[in-house]
């Protein structure tokens, strides 16, 4: 009998699309590699030790958890993601232990401990953070400006969002969050007042607008913040990278930033005294760590609903929690406990979606075409 | 001819190699020494062997008998001697006995050009009874008689001529719309005396294909119909759906047959011929020259690849039919039969990544699932037992496509998990 040697063989299909799960996360985690950079250039080499502490504790975590199960998953790259968005999300002089802890935590407890990737409810990295926001609150909002700010700092020791939150009650009614930062001796950076002057005066003078000064900083990440998440503008030309080649779906991110958007533009105004639709909607999306949470944790497949109605309920659902924690939570910052808690909600979404497939399928079998081999054979 | 319709819902792309053309009409393949015919290549029972070993065997002779329904007599396809009755695998899974005849002796029969039988003159059960004689069954998987098929129909609304191939590596089909559409179209007559069908369609995925000639003079209205290169785009449901928009006709009114069956069909009537020949496609990237050939039935694909140049490199897998339905192989010895469509070899980076890791639950194989499943909760009942909960959810209705499978980057073996749940309920009464 003539036989090739080494041919696999098995069950069809035998072709398929390139990309793997692998691929797919290995691929999110290099696109947010550049926002990772600009936060070691804007606190230098501490902040590069405490990414490494982190991604180190998550690869420790998965390496045990792997172990445990004899299982080798290293090579999926989940653990180590989880260690990067964990790592961007601390403080940059924090000490590299609680980043450690705090990966090594997600990893091998969050996730591992319910059997590993695709098996955990909770995003791991959010679950890191929040471990952390709750073991080690006071370390995890000691901000620091970034080095080349450091002659405009005027605030330094609190993000632009923290302190305009703090300070809201005390300011004049009919102010707006730059306005307080401003009175807080906040100084826009050289590049922040050259580009905004030159929008006014290209794009939005024409149109009758003002854009003040400060939200080309927001953009740009010249401000204090976590140490991967300053730069709007690299996170989201990242997310537009993953969201054109639908690695992330963009069913949850549209679903939060609307929802949050919407609220914060009805009621974002009432704390600091201007009324209904007055909220200002871009510092708020630019500020914390809301859009590294939205595009890079929300619609984590794993912990998010995998249809379309379910994402977008996710996704409102988490909008408007981010909303009323940033507005009446302890902290300023509220969109990873939000998710965390939509995470939660995600088995009752799907129950919701199992419920309308089996209408589907009992209205299928009412009498619509039935599937099959050829000439009803099966 | 309208610009190319598709199917609704779900359905993927399936990337690969559909570019290789092969310029005119296909060659006839190298006859085998040594021809491997199975006697299960129909869906039913394995036909009775009515030769024995040593036997002298003419071309086109009875080797075996059909037993019962679903079951088609099996014919010789080379002249020769009947060298072993042994017991093979099939690609499919499971055995059956298979008659190896070593090639010796004269082509009295088929190597001339034979009279053209004036079938006009015959009767419906006349022509069904002259199918079942010759072996004639319905070439894609399992394989159903065409007598089984056809005779149970008094009136039919649709017939549909399945030329579309959406995946890669497939030509046979078209190929074989191409070369001879003067006896495909009187094969389509000859179908269509049987049926009387309301409508007659060719679909097909091709844009050369509107080259084809009208329909001869028996009937005015065989419609060419140009379809979306879409998979699943040539499974049942998915093929009434795009040519059949207005949703006329039930999938019980209408009668799907590839071109290949037709020309059995034709060759068997006209010609007097039974089935003992096919186009088969033979390709992939660990091919030298990729060519669509005309087989005897039982030659071993070994045959056919060396006639095809041989491996570039080693093959990292041998696929019988289509890379999304088929079955592997790793036996060069196995033969064609009367539903092998294609003899695909694929390279290493071909067959790709099969590394499995958990689903996370990302929801492609849902988007692309033509039946409007949710192919990893399927999954996840299957492999904790709960199968009526599946069925509840639909898992009767997958069609094992593939398409779930195709996407999925964890590669999660979903397919298989329902394939081995949709075998059990053929077994089924219903
Ligand atoms: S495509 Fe694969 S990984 Fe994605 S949900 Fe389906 S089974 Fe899970
Ligand atoms: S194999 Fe079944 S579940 Fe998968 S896509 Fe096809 S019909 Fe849907």
């Amino acid at each position: 009998m003539r036989r090739a040697k080494n041919l696999s063989i098995g069950d069809a299909p035998y072709a398929f699309k390139k990309r793997t799960s692998a691929s797919l996360i290995w691929g999110t985690a290099a696109a947010l590699l550049p926002a990772l950079g600009w936060g070691i250039y804007c606190f230098g080499f501490t902040a590069a030790i405490v990414v490494a502490a982190s991604v180190g504790g998550a690869l420790v975590g998965e390496a045990c958890a792997g172990a445990l199960m004899r299982r080798f998953t290293l090579w999926d790259g989940s653990a180590f993601l989880t260690g990067l968005l964990v790592g961007m999300a601390m403080p940059p002089g924090i000490s590299p232990l609680i980043p450690a802890a705090a990966s090594l935590f997600a990893v091998s407890v969050v996730k591992g401990a319910f059997g590993g990737l695709g098996s955990n409810w909770m995003n791991p990295a959010l679950a890191g953070i929040a471990f952390s926001l709750v073991n080690w609150p006071a370390q995890m909002r000691a901000w620091a400006t970034p080095h080349h700010l450091a002659g405009l700092a005027g605030i330094s020791g609190a993000t632009p969002l923290g302190f305009a939150r703090s300070h809201a009650a005390a300011a004049i009614a009919g102010s707006s969050n730059m306005d307080i930062l401003v009175a807080g001796g906040m100084r826009a950076s050289g590049i922040d007042a050259s580009v905004t002057e030159a929008l006014n005066r290209g794009i939005f003078s024409p149109l009758g607008a003002d854009l003040p000064g400060g939200y080309i900083d927001l953009l740009l990440g010249n401000k204090a913040g976590a140490l991967g998440e300053l730069s709007a503008i690299l996170i989201l030309a990242a997310s537009v990278i993953l969201l054109s080649r639908r690695v992330i779906r963009w069913e949850v991110p549209a679903s939060i930033i609307g929802s949050f958007a919407l609220l914060t533009w009805a009621f974002g105004g009432l704390s600091l005294g201007n009324g209904f639709f007055a909220g200002d909607v871009l510092f708020s999306v630019l500020s914390g760590s809301f859009l590294l949470v939205t595009f890079f944790m929300a619609p984590d497949p794993v912990t998010s609903p995998s249809s379309r109605a379910g994402m977008l309920i996710f996704g409102a659902g988490t909008g408007s929690l981010v909303f009323l924690l940033r507005t009446f939570g302890a902290s300023a910052e509220g969109s990873a406990f939000a998710v965390i808690m939509m995470n939660c909600a995600v088995p009752a979404i799907a129950r919701l979606d199992t419920a309308a497939t089996r209408r589907r399928a009992a209205k299928a079998s009412a009498g619509t075409a039935r599937g099959g081999n050829a000439n009803g054979a099966r | 001819m309208r610009p190319s319709r598709t199917f609704r819902h779900g359905g993927i792309r399936v990337e690969g190699d559909f570019d290789w053309e092969q310029r005119g009409p296909a060659q006839n393949a190298f006859l085998p020494n040594g021809a491997v015919i199975l006697l299960k290549q129909h869906s039913g029972k394995q036909a009775r062997c009515v030769v024995r070993r040593g036997e002298y065997v003419r071309e086109g002779m009875v080797i075996g008998r059909a037993d019962g329904p679903f079951s088609a007599n099996v014919h010789s396809s080379v002249p020769g001697v009947v060298r072993d009755i042994r017991i093979s695998p099939l690609p499919e899974g499971g055995r059956a006995e298979a008659v190896v005849v070593a090639l010796e002796g004269a082509f009295d029969r088929l190597g001339r050009r034979g009279e053209r039988y004036l079938w006009k003159s015959m009767g419906r059960n006349e022509i069904l009874s002259t199918l079942r004689d010759r072996g004639v069954v319905d070439t894609e998987a399992p394989g159903l008689p065409l007598f089984d098929l056809l005779s149970e129909r008094q009136e039919t609304g649709i017939l549909i001529i399945n030329a579309v191939e959406c995946e890669p590596y497939l030509r046979a089909e078209a190929h074989l719309l191409a070369d001879k559409s003067p006896e495909l179209m009187e094969g389509i007559s000859i179908i269509r005396k049987i049926l009387s069908p309301k409508r007659t369609v060719i679909a097909t995925t091709r844009s050369e294909d509107s080259s084809l000639p009208p329909p001869s003079d028996d009937g005015p209205d065989v419609e060419l119909v140009r379809l979306e290169a879409r998979y699943p785009q040539d499974m049942p449901r998915q093929l009434l759906e795009a040519v059949d928009g207005s949703r006329k006709f039930s999938p019980d009114d209408a009668v799907i047959l590839r071109p290949s069956t037709v020309f059995a069909a034709y060759e068997a009537i006209v010609l007097a011929r039974p089935m003992v020949e096919r186009y088969v496609s033979v390709s992939g990237g660990a091919l030298k020259r990729p060519a669509v050939l005309k087989v005897r039935i039982g030659t071993p694909i070994g045959d056919l690849i060396e006639e095809c140049g041989g491996f570039l490199g080693p093959p990292a897998r041998l696929v019988l039919g289509g890379v999304l339905r088929g079955h592997s192989v790793h036996d060069l010895d196995a033969p064609i039969t009367k539903t092998t469509s294609a003899v695909i070899a694929l390279d290493s980076e071909e067959v790709g990544s099969l590394l499995r890791s958990p689903c996370i639950r990302c929801g492609r194989c849902a988007e692309v699932c033509p039946e409007r499943l949710d192919p990893d909760i399927l999954f996840r009942l299957v492999k904790r037992g709960l199968r009526l909960r599946a069925l509840e959810l639909g898992l009767g209705y997958c069609t094992v496509c593939g398409a779930c499978g195709y996407v999925c980057p964890s590669r999660v073996p979903l397919v298989a998990s329902f394939a081995a749940e949709s075998h059990s309920l053929g077994e089924a009464p219903r």
